[in-house]
């Protein structure tokens, strides 16, 4: 029987899920909208972290010091200094001394901010333009091309000193034939062999593949190669040592976005050898990089294509880093990364700014003291050469001497995602040309 | 009938009631909220001030003064206690709602994320350069003792030659014109030098500072520069600006060949298409929306990948539900043992970090490594089959979203069983009903009255489950034959984020904001149909 009271009862029922229709909708949208960091500096671009960490480790995986999975953080806000240099936690250490040092020369406050290397990037273009962003920071190469189109990097004149720096390095901080940012370090991945297992260094990459599956054959390894997989970056050497490229470089070392290298004969006889290695087991798809580390460091598997960032990680396996093995009688050339220092085009203080980027990190002392901190090869010609005697360092050198900058020209952001299901579709049992040549159409069409 | 022993009327009661609190300590507490938000405002409007940041400003004390206005008053009792939720309602989600839709409008994104003052200003600076082989000076920033006007030290990096450079022009110097050292140096009578500190304070003018070059012999052979301006604390040479601004007409000037560059859609364009960096942000109408629409990249898996979020939200609803609804009858019977213990138990799935608990999935489903797969010697390719549309990932990509997601309805519907009276089943019962019947008859109307709401609030979330898909998947395994990426197990919010955060210009955040607004769209329909039918349910039950 209803009473006037259930009967106001339901009405009130109604307007609570009016209410409740309203807010629903509402945080759905919060939720989409969170992709999108606002222009106020309290603005936290929280939920795309998350995912580019993910994807910083897919495309770029350089950055060891990111991935430790800091969510969630609220936007850095510009520190109260003359100067202000946001680094992450292991280069802040070390650019602390000189930025002291400067600060009491020059008689100006100045502050190292410590904020995630992978927070760096976006929130220079957020914070920067709002005036809450850093004079100096640092980062990679890679990032040049989103931040000279959104024009919050501002152009560094080395002047004399160009000399002075790597041509590989120099290369990758040139955008456009103009020069941003002074680097401190180079890196790139290379062959890790252990010398227990597999005491003498394959030649060629036939060589490298019978070892391995010959290892495991007889029951000395339980991986043929620890290679994390479907990733383009740790696969690009063996592209171009087929002779396929990602994008054409001109004269001058610049990238053409207008010249795809993945349906080239090249690209295509990559994809082909890709097909065997996957059918042949020695390239196992399900590799990821725990993998890889696990089985390297208990001495389940005779190789690693890796980088620097994961020799720490191998704990008393014996090994040596060193070039790829030839493909087809070419040597292969891995993506190089260059790691500097950026004065930001929002900087308070430019001049400051500079001064300090060129005459206290532009210096042996800095470059060899930035080495030991991050294990990254100087790219200081004069501090480079006083520590190229290590076999480690040579060895990932003497890699990267046939590799180029990775592109940072914004195109390469629609690289990614087709070239890395490309890999998947062929190890998926479909033909590895098709694979390929869909991937470079899906990339021509993306970039439009 | 004033007597002694009557209670005194003080000022603080009479205040308390003034205000209409009831007792002093309502009062003390009422009048601390109140003066801590009015010096929260207080702050708020310190920090905004200088910043110019006057929407906020306004809004900040306006909300101030109308909380203030409220509880101070007698009158206002009813909003008293909307105004908290309306103004959290407010900050958290109409605001939200209403900026993506705006970001919607614009161009947001890599290349435009400067406002228009800001990107004109990047181009100019970014347009004055050395040309090459230009000779830098040795500098060093002077002031002058009296008139604080600037002055440039220059040192010939051939000859050793010092060069005093002020407003005026060039002159050359002798070592003894030099009297002093360091920072005590006295230059020429008139100048000691600049530290960094004040060329910091001053920096746009120390920048812009130009010594002329009337000597022909200074300048640089082939340059066409006309000045000598600082390049960093130590170091001077010629520059050349190669763009002009005409703030009349709003154009930017190539100074070299005269080409005008104009504002269209937020990146200043020449008339034969050339564009120059960095573009800003404008707003450009219903273009990201017809992008979204028409072009055939997008449409291309648009239909896949929205039919597929429909039955994931769908599907995992049903599922969780299902799952979380019997193992609450379960336990509600008293007959259980343990009913405690297992409860918590199973919430753990939902209590734990879906971030976390998703990637361990990940882990367990590898088809080599997986311990799933190692346990039963399998080879399974739980996440990556494209056999049958990616039926294998879905299915994998539902499961775990079912162990994630029963915890919740097992949680929800426990608390309706138990809020449940006894005595409509009891009188069911003695009328003869089974089980079965008093389950479909008189349990499930009872319950969905109860959870129904909070089961179109889930289809909601999963409808976004970003997470899940996201982490578990990342979309994957691809469909091949598409025109841009996508993948077998993709959902709307995936899908949009690669189009928006990995296509062509890089970020996005205008197309990714407008198809956000689509979804919320979406959401919002399939919401209300929801609540209408729950709302059929209720009116069973009355």
């Amino acid at each position: 029987m209803p009473s006037d009271d259930s009967r106001e009862n339901t009405q009130m029922k109604r307007s609570t899920k009016w209410a409740a229709l309203v807010s629903i909708a509402a945080l759905v949208l919060a939720a989409c909208g969170a992709d999108e960091p606002g222009d106020e500096p309290e603005a936290t671009p929280d939920e795309v972290d998350v995912e580019e960490e993910d994807e910083g480790e897919d495309e770029a995986p350089e950055e060891d010091e990111g991935d430790e999975g800091e969510e969630e953080e609220a936007a850095p806000v510009r520190a109260d200094a003359d100067l202000v240099i946001w680094a992450d936690d292991t280069r802040r250490p070390v650019i602390e001394p000189f930025a002291e040092r400067f600060g009491e020369e020059q008689g100006i406050t100045v502050a190292v901010q410590e904020v995630a290397f992978d927070q760096i990037r976006d929130n220079v273009s957020i914070q920067g333009p709002a005036g809450q962003g850093p004079d100096v920071f640092i980062g990679a190469h890679d990032w040049l091309g989103e931040l000279v189109e959104n024009g919050v990097v501002a152009p560094l004149d080395l002047a004399g000193a160009s000399d002075d720096y790597l041509e590989v390095a120099l290369q990758a901080f040139a955008y456009e034939g103009t020069n941003y940012g002074l680097p401190y370090s180079i890196e790139n991945i290379a062959l890790i062999r252990n010398t227990e297992l597999a005491p003498e260094r394959p030649e060629t990459l036939e060589d490298m593949w019978e070892v391995g599956l010959g290892l495991v054959e007889s029951g000395d390894a339980e991986l043929p190669v620890g290679w994390q997989q479907n990733d383009p970056f740790h696969n690009y050497w063996v592209v171009t040592g087929a002779g396929g490229y990602v994008f054409g470089q001109e004269d001058d070392g610049s990238y053409n976005a207008d010249d795809l290298g993945l349906d080239t004969e090249g690209g295509l006889r990559a994809a082909e050898l890709f097909g065997e290695m996957y059918d042949v087991g020695f390239v196992n798809p399900d590799v990821d990089y725990d993998v890889m580390i696990n089985s390297f460091a208990n001495g389940e598997t005779p190789f690693a294509v890796t980088g620097p960032w994961a020799l720490g990680d191998f704990g008393g396996v014996d090994f040596v880093v060193e070039p790829f093995p030839t493909i087809d009688g070419n040597a292969p050339g891995p993506f190089v990364g260059v790691q500097g220092f950026f004065v930001s085009s929002f900087a308070e203080n430019e001049l400051a700014a500079r001064t300090f980027v060129l005459d206290f990190m532009g210096t042996d002392d800095a470059q060899l003291e930035l080495y030991e901190a991050g294990n990254r090869p100087p790219a200081l010609i004069s501090a480079f050469e006083q520590v190229q005697d290590d076999p480690i360092v040579a060895g990932f050198g003497a890699a990267g001497e046939t590799g180029a900058p990775m592109p940072a020209i914004p195109a390469m952001g629609s690289v990614w995602e087709a070239w890395t299901n490309a890999y998947t579709n062929i190890n998926s049992g479909n033909d590895p040309e098709a694979a390929f040549q869909e991937a470079a159409d899906q990339i021509r069409n993306l970039i439009g | 009938m004033s007597s002694p022993a009557a209670p005194r009327v003080t000022f603080v009661d009479k205040l308390a009631e003034r205000v209409g609190a009831g007792s002093p300590v309502g009062l003390l507490l009422k009048l601390l909220f109140l003066g801590v938000v009015n010096a929260l405002t207080l702050y708020a409007i310190l920090t905004l001030l200088p910043l110019r940041q006057w929407t906020p400003l306004v809004v900040v004390i306006t909300a101030t003064l109308a909380l203030d206005v409220i509880y101070l008053s007698k009158r206002a009792l009813p909003m008293k206690f909307l105004i908290p939720g309306t103004i959290a309602l407010l900050i958290f989600q109409v605001y939200p709602v209403l900026y993506t839709g705006f970001i919607g409008f614009t161009n947001y994104g890599t290349g435009n994320v400067l406002n228009q003052s800001q990107a004109v200003s990047r181009i100019i600076a970014d347009g004055i350069t050395v040309p090459e082989g230009a000779t830098r000076y040795g500098a060093t920033p002077l002031v002058d003792i009296d008139t604080d006007e600037l002055g440039l030290l220059l040192v010939d990096p051939d000859d050793g030659q010092l060069l005093l450079g002020t407003g005026d022009g060039l002159e050359e110097l002798a070592e003894a014109d030099i009297t002093g050292e360091g920072i005590e140096r006295v230059i020429a009578d008139r100048f000691r030098p600049l530290t960094l500190g004040e060329a910091g304070q001053r920096e746009a003018e120390v920048l812009a500072f130009a010594v002329p070059i009337d000597d022909p012999d200074l300048i640089d052979e082939g340059a066409q520069a006309e000045a000598i301006s600082v390049q960093t604390f130590s170091s001077a040479a010629v520059a050349i600006a190669r763009f002009d601004y005409d703030a009349d007409r709003d154009v930017i000037v190539d100074v070299s060949d005269g080409t005008e560059y104009r504002p269209v859609d937020g990146v200043y364009t020449s008339a034969d298409g050339a564009t120059l960096r960095p573009g800003f942000r404008e707003v450009i109408g219903f273009a990201n929306y017809q992008e979204v629409l028409t072009s055939p990249a997008i449409r291309g898996p648009f239909l896949r990948v929205f039919l597929w979020t429909f039955a994931f939200a769908v599907l995992s609803v049903v599922s969780t539900f299902v799952m979380g609804l019997g193992l609450a009858l379960a336990l509600n019977d008293p007959r259980m043992k343990l009913r405690r213990t297992t409860r918590s138990l199973l919430i753990i799935p939902y209590a734990l970090p879906s971030f976390m608990t998703a990637l361990i999935w990940q882990g367990l489903l590898n088809t080599s490594f997986g311990p799933i797969n190692r346990m039963f010697n399998l080879s399974v390719p739980w996440l990556t089959s494209q056999a049958y549309a990616g039926a294998l990932p879905k299915f994998s990509v539902l499961l775990v979203n079912l162990w994630l997601g029963f915890g919740y309805m097992f949680l929800i519907t426990t608390g309706a069983l138990q809020a449940m009276p006894e005595d409509v089943k009891e009188a069911a019962r003695v009328d003869g009903a089974s089980g079965w019947q008093i389950l479909r008859q008189i349990t499930m109307p009872l319950l969905l009255v109860a959870v129904g709401p909070l089961l179109i609030a889930s289809f909601a979330f999963n409808f976004n489950n970003f997470n899940v898909v996201f982490l578990l998947t990342g979309g994957g395994p691809p469909i091949q034959g598409t025109l841009t990426p996508a993948g077998h197990t993709d959902i709307l919010i995936s899908y949009s984020y690669r189009l928006a955060f990995q296509g062509g210009r890089g970020q996005d955040f205008g197309l990714a904001a407008a198809v956000s607004s689509i979804i919320f769209l979406l959401v919002a329909v399939f919401s209300w149909i929801g609540f209408r039918r729950t709302a059929v349910l209720e009116e069973v039950n009355r």
